[in-house]
Formats: C-alpha cells, sequence, structure tokens
C-alpha cells in the first residue's frame, strides 16, 4: 500500500494545484473589481461614469490606462492627470491579473454596455432626499442581524463594529464601520460597494448570496447617521469585557469540576500510608 | 515564491496531504500494530496535578471542537441562532470559556511533563510536538476569539465554504486568502495536527467507546517487567 501511495502521490498534488486556475470573463471581472468606483451611465462614483468613454479617449490610450494607471500619471500624460483631479487625487489601483489583451476586451464590454438603454453596471440608484428615522432603524437592524438578510448572507455585525451598538459590540474581522460612510464619498459611492464589495474575503461571502436593494438603501441611512453622529471610530473596550466575561466562566467551571469530583481518587499510596499513620497513632 | 502560491501550497495541498496521512497511516496502524491505540496514561505515576490539567483541557476542547464541527454541518441554522445579539454573545463567551479551560488545562499538562520526574521520563519528543502545536492552535484560537469576533458567524460563512470545497475537490482558496494572519496560523497548524496525528497518543480519539468523561476512577498499571516505558506507536526499552 505504502509504495502504491508514493507512486500516485506526485500526480495528486499536480491535479489539485491545477484546480485553482480559472478562465476571466470579462463581464464578471467588471463586476467583481471596477463597479465599487466605476458606473456605466449611472453616474460619477469615486471614478468616473464610464459611458461611452471611447469617445472622449482612444481605445489604444484606454487599454494603456487600465494596464497601469500609475505609469500613465507618472508620465504626466495631461488627460491621466485631470482624472487625478477630478476623482480628489485617489489614484486608481492596477487592476488585478490585468494584460494588454484583457483591457481591450474590458473596453469591448464598456463600448457594448455604453450602448444599451439601461447597463448592467448602472449601479444603484438613490434619492438625495434626507432618510427617516424608521429607515435608519431598519439599516440598524440589518446591520446587527435582527432582520434576515433575504439571500442567506451573514449580518454585518459578524464581521463589522460601529459606534453605538451597545453589548459587546460588533465584530473585528473587518473594519469599524462607523465613518464608511465618509470614506466611500457618500451614498452613491457606499451604495455601489454594498450592491459588490471590492474586497477578496467580502466577494467571496456576498458574490453568491448578494444584498438586495432594500436591505442596501437602509444600511446606507444607517451608515449616514452614524456618520453625522460620530467624529472618531469608538476604541475598543469590548474585547476586555469579552476577556473579563470569560474569565468569570472559567472560574465557575473549575469550581464545579472540584464539586463534581469531590470523591475523585486522589492517591493510592499516600492513603494507604495517611491510613496506616492513623492506624498507629489513634490505634484505629 | 508569491503569496498566492504559499496560498495554495498551504490551503491546498496540505490540507489534502494531511488528510491522506491522517486515514492512510491510522488505518495502517491499526490494523498492523492495534495496542497501540492508546493514551499510554501517566495517571499512576501522578494524579494530584494530573486532574487539573487532564478534565479542563478535555471538556475545553471537546466542547470548542463540536463546535467548529457544528459550524460546518449546520451554518444556515448557526447564523440563525447568532441572529439575535444577546444569544451571539452568549454562545461566543461560552466559547471562549471553554478554550480558556483548554488553555488553562494544556498550560498544567505541559507544566507537569517539565517538573514531575516520573512523568518527564515518559515524555517522548512526539509528545512535546503534540503539545506545542495543540498550545499553538488553542493559543491563535483565543486570539482568534478575541481580537477577531465574532468567528461563529464568520467560520459559517468563509470557513465552512472553504471547508465543503475541500470535501467536494474544488478547493475555493478565495474565502481564506483575504484573512489574517491569526486565522491562517490556526487553519495551517489544525492541517499540522491532523497530519500528525496518527503518528502519536492522539488516536486514543478514535478508539470508542471512549467514557472517560463519565467513568470511575481507575488506577492504571503497566503490567510489563523492566524499565519499558512508552512511545506514541509503541513500546521501546529505555535508552535504546
Amino acid at each position: 500500500m505504502k509504495r502504491g501511495f508514493r507512486r500516485r502521490l506526485p500526480g495528486v498534488l499536480v491535479l489539485l494545484l491545477t484546480c485553482s486556475v480559472h478562465a476571466q470573463d470579462p463581464a464578471e471581472y467588471f463586476k467583481q473589481n471596477c463597479v465599487s468606483c466605476h458606473t456605466i451611465g449611472g453616474g460619477r462614483l469615486t471614478g468616473p461614469d464610464l459611458q461611452n468613454v471611447s469617445e472622449r479617449q482612444d481605445a489604444e490610450w484606454l487599454v494603456r490606462f487600465i494596464s497601469n494607471p500609475k505609469a500613465m500619471i507618472d508620465s504626466g500624460d495631461p488627460y491621466a492627470l485631470e482624472l487625478l483631479d477630478q476623482s480628489r487625487g485617489v489614484v486608481m489601483p492596477t487592476p488585478q491579473n490585468i494584460t494588454p489583451a484583457f483591457a481591450r476586451e474590458l473596453v469591448a464590454l464598456i463600448q457594448e454596455e455604453s450602448a444599451k438603454e439601461e447597463s448592467q453596471f448602472r449601479g444603484l440608484q438613490i434619492s438625495d432626499a434626507p432618510f427617516t428615522a424608521m429607515d435608519i432603524a431598519r439599516g440598524k437592524a440589518v446591520f446587527e442581524g435582527r432582520v434576515k438578510l433575504t439571500n442567506g448572507g451573514p449580518a454585518c455585525v459578524s464581521c463589522h463594529n460601529t459606534a453605538g451598538l451597545g453589548g459587546l459590540e460588533g465584530g473585528r474581522l473587518g473594519p469599524d464601520l462607523t465613518l464608511v460612510f465618509e470614506r466611500l464619498e457618500g451614498r452613491k459611492g457606499l451604495a455601489a460597494w454594498l450592491l459588490n464589495p471590492a474586497t477578496v474575503t467580502m466577494q467571496s461571502v456576498f458574490s453568491e448570496q448578494p444584498l438586495q436593494q432594500d436591505e442596501i438603501l437602509p444600511l446606507v441611512a444607517y451608515f449616514e447617521d452614524r456618520s453625522k453622529k460620530s467624529a472618531i471610530a469608538p476604541a475598543n473596550t469590548a474585547s476586555f469585557r469579552f476577556f473579563l466575561l470569560g474569565l468569570f466562566g472559567v472560574i465557575v467551571a473549575l469550581a464545579l469540576f472540584d464539586i463534581l469530583w469531590k470523591k475523585r481518587l486522589r492517591s493510592v499510596r499516600r492513603t494507604q500510608v495517611l491510613d496506616a499513620a492513623n492506624e498507629v497513632l489513634h490505634g484505629r | 515564491m508569491n503569496g498566492s502560491t504559499l496560498d495554495v501550497i498551504l490551503f491546498v495541498v496540505l490540507p489534502y496531504v494531511a488528510m491522506a496521512l491522517f486515514f492512510l497511516v491510522s488505518i495502517q496502524r491499526y490494523s498492523g500494530r492495534k495496542f497501540t491505540y492508546s493514551s499510554i496514561s501517566s495517571q499512576l505515576l501522578e494524579n494530584k496535578h494530573h486532574f487539573w490539567g487532564l478534565v479542563p483541557f478535555h471538556y475545553g476542547i471537546i466542547i470548542v471542537l463540536t463546535g467548529h464541527v457544528v459550524a460546518f454541518l449546520f451554518p444556515r441554522e448557526l447564523l440563525a441562532f447568532n441572529q439575535v445579539p444577546v444569544r451571539l454573545y452568549i454562545l461566543e463567551t461560552s466559547a471562549l470559556t471553554f478554550g480558556l479551560l483548554a488553555a488553562i488545562g494544556l498550560g498544567s499538562m505541559m507544566l507537569r511533563r517539565t517538573v514531575e520526574s516520573k512523568i518527564r521520563a515518559v515524555t517522548t519528543p512526539v509528545d512535546w510536538a503534540v503539545l506545542i502545536l495543540l498550545m499553538v492552535q488553542i493559543v491563535a484560537g483565543l486570539g482568534i476569539a478575541l481580537f477577531y469576533p465574532w468567528g461563529s458567524s464568520w467560520f459559517a460563512t468563509s470557513m465552512t465554504p472553504y471547508l465543503w470545497s475541500l470535501v467536494k475537490l474544488q478547493p475555493d482558496i478565495t474565502f481564506v486568502s483575504g484573512l489574517s494572519f491569526w486565522v491562517k496560523l490556526h487553519i495551517v497548524n489544525a492541517f499540522l495536527l491532523i497530519a500528525l496525528f496518527p503518528f502519536t497518543r492522539l488516536v486514543h480519539i478514535l478508539v470508542v467507546p471512549n467514557p472517560y468523561l463519565w467513568r470511575k476512577p481507575q488506577v492504571v498499571r503497566w503490567y510489563k517487567r523492566g524499565n519499558a516505558i512508552s512511545t506514541g506507536t509503541g513500546l521501546r526499552k529505555k535508552g535504546a
């Protein structure tokens, strides 16, 4: 058996290593990597609305910019500098695993989507009207998980905290979201992000079970409210309280063990020696 | 080696190698050396310190491990349970309590194997490897519980799909590649423990029924003449 296993092991490893290779679909790629900063026909987010972008610059320029935005800015290209100015100094990160050939496919996709009456990348449309107290309360309930997400995603509180949660507060696997409304530059940016989260961890969780519009809007209302009411993210005091609670549980458990095993066999020889000593001393 | 290659090695290759070792060597050891399937108790040599290591460790680790298995098998039900914040806090505090018990118990067991000369004499390098790996695992787990809460919820949405992707032979490391160092350490160390499992006294977990938790006290004796001492995989003469 040993020899057979040794013979087959290299083959098994090669098979396993090839499992991680996957093909890229431009629309899926755009959804995963671009929509948190761009729309096609939905207006500006952090980056410009890309509708009819090929009319503003030729395809080759776009391919060069998408392939390495920072290099274009550093080269002093006037249009790249204008874009940088419009996005208030936020440099577009180089897209993951991008190649000139794939950038061309992305440009073609943008052209195709621009021609549609309503692109699938138009993004979520949110009015500028003030949110109501009910919107904010529902947003808090969605954040805390008291309202179950339609597609089965986890509640935000599993991994995130915001100011004013109370109790042992929210999770800390992900960043504190007290000021996320400002970080993502308001309603549109935040809603676009919630619709298609851009981080690997969030994508892996929410790509198959995305947030619905009626969950995103209250969340935006809640985050806007948090951002207005708190100037800074709260300090972490919950971890210490949590630890003290755990320690209290340990003390109770150890006391219980001692009581439950009161009649445990504490020794064999020690008991015999003590019994013998008692017998000698007290004549018992 | 870039990050993604390392991730493939740690979260795809290592798990399969660990599981292959676990099954093949456990079966081979059971078929060839049945009587080495034992926890090789040292209770006879010292039983005072033994209680405060063994009991907290076993109750702690068994309950925490059960929690991990429940999250793996019933993620949706777990998320539904955690929907009420008070329930989430009670579950997490209980898990932290049992994790701390496991750490205290294991610390006590390590101390016993260091300071008690009789126990030191029957402790092998493999025993120390197991104790150290277990301690790393528990400390990483406690660190995650304290600094990256709430694991009972995010395990169900990140770890469970990753583990099922391994089971289905379609490994998807995107669920774990973005997680913090401590979470990655906890995962990798778990697979190292699984890989080492069949070579150690941990095999006693596979021997059922295992009524250690409720049985009456019993004295364990070695029924062999001479200076035989036990090892993780059998008996050998002292000094051999």
